[in-house]
């Protein structure tokens, strides 16, 4: 099952209040999720960067299956978080670097979980600075052969994020001249080389000054 | 409420969550809220949330993944304005 699926959702923004409402929350995480939370690993984690952090890891989930089988509806709690392992000492630290890109997260210090919907088994790694959380998710528990990137930009204006990320993306290929971003006739991003979809499954996102993607080559 | 009234006032429950105010002032029931409105997901949980007070009603899971466009937010809304009436 050769996809992808990322998120980013940038912690500057989000309304602290609102998040830790049970009407709020509630409509992100299940009771088994909230309860996750009341283990010790998390004691340096703030409930809000919690719950956002499952929405990232969800949201990506769906971008992911999304792909697959465009029918499916984005349903937070139906995306239930079943495993999550955190870095031992883990602490929210700046994001220093203007950008960030790799492939796999090997020797990275990122949270990874394991999804469960429906039947399906899906596997995610997030990076949370204090400005941000971004998530990528797969299909298999091996990341080497997934690409990633996240940047910091200088406006939170839709088409300019939109650019920016594409502009971002594209700077991974070596004929980048060629290289073009388009969408399927179901809204998905694809990548294009001299106008011809390329079987490279690739997700965009971004949130106010941040962007981020993730493709997925074959193994 | 008729499906316009519901409408009208939706248009003020989306409104601080985007930018897009000409796509805003033309909506119709067939407007997306994440591609044409330009709303990020992030926010969809706030519009659920808003839409519950307004209209003193509660939206769940099933409900709420149906929220996609104008059309269905009215559907859901109107829905459960009606259950409250009985």
């Amino acid at each position: 099952m050769l996809s992808t699926g990322n998120d980013i959702v940038s912690l500057n923004t989000i309304n602290v209040t609102r998040t830790k409402q049970p009407n709020f929350y509630s409509k992100i995480l299940t009771p088994t999720e909230t309860a996750l939370y009341k283990q010790s690993r998390f004691a340096n984690t703030p409930f809000e960067v919690f719950v956002w952090l499952l929405w990232s890891i969800k949201e990506s989930a769906f971008k992911f299956l999304q792909r697959i089988d465009t029918d499916i509806l984005f349903t937070p709690v139906k995306f239930e978080v079943s495993e999550i392992q955190i870095p031992f000492g883990f602490n929210l630290t700046d994001f220093k670097p203007i950008e960030l890109t790799g492939i796999g997260f090997d020797g990275i210090h990122t949270i990874k979980s394991t999804i469960k919907f429906d039947d399906l088994i899906l596997y995610s790694n997030s990076s949370i600075y204090q400005e941000f959380i971004s998530t990528v998710v797969n299909g298999v528990e091996d990341f080497s052969n997934t690409h990633w990137g996240v940047k910091q930009i200088d406006s939170d204006e839709v088409a300019f994020q939109s650019a920016e990320v594409r502009a971002f993306l594209i700077d991974n290929f070596k004929d980048n001249t060629s290289i073009s971003i388009g969408k399927n006739p179901f809204g998905i991003p694809i990548i294009l080389k001299d106008n011809i979809e390329q079987p490279i499954p690739v997700s965009l996102s971004h949130h106010e000054y941040y962007i981020a993607y993730s493709f997925q080559l074959p193994v | 409420m008729t499906r316009q009234e519901i409408l009208n006032e939706l248009k003020k429950v989306i409104s601080p969550y985007t930018t897009n105010k000409e796509m805003l002032a033309q909506i119709n029931e067939d407007t997306d809220l994440l591609k044409d409105l330009k709303i990020n997901s992030a926010n969809l949980v706030d519009i659920i949330i808003d839409a519950e007070a307004k209209y003193d009603i509660e939206i769940d899971y099933d409900e709420a993944d149906k929220m996609m466009n104008v059309g269905s937010c009215i559907d859901v809304i109107s829905e459960k304005i009606g259950q409250k009436q009985q």
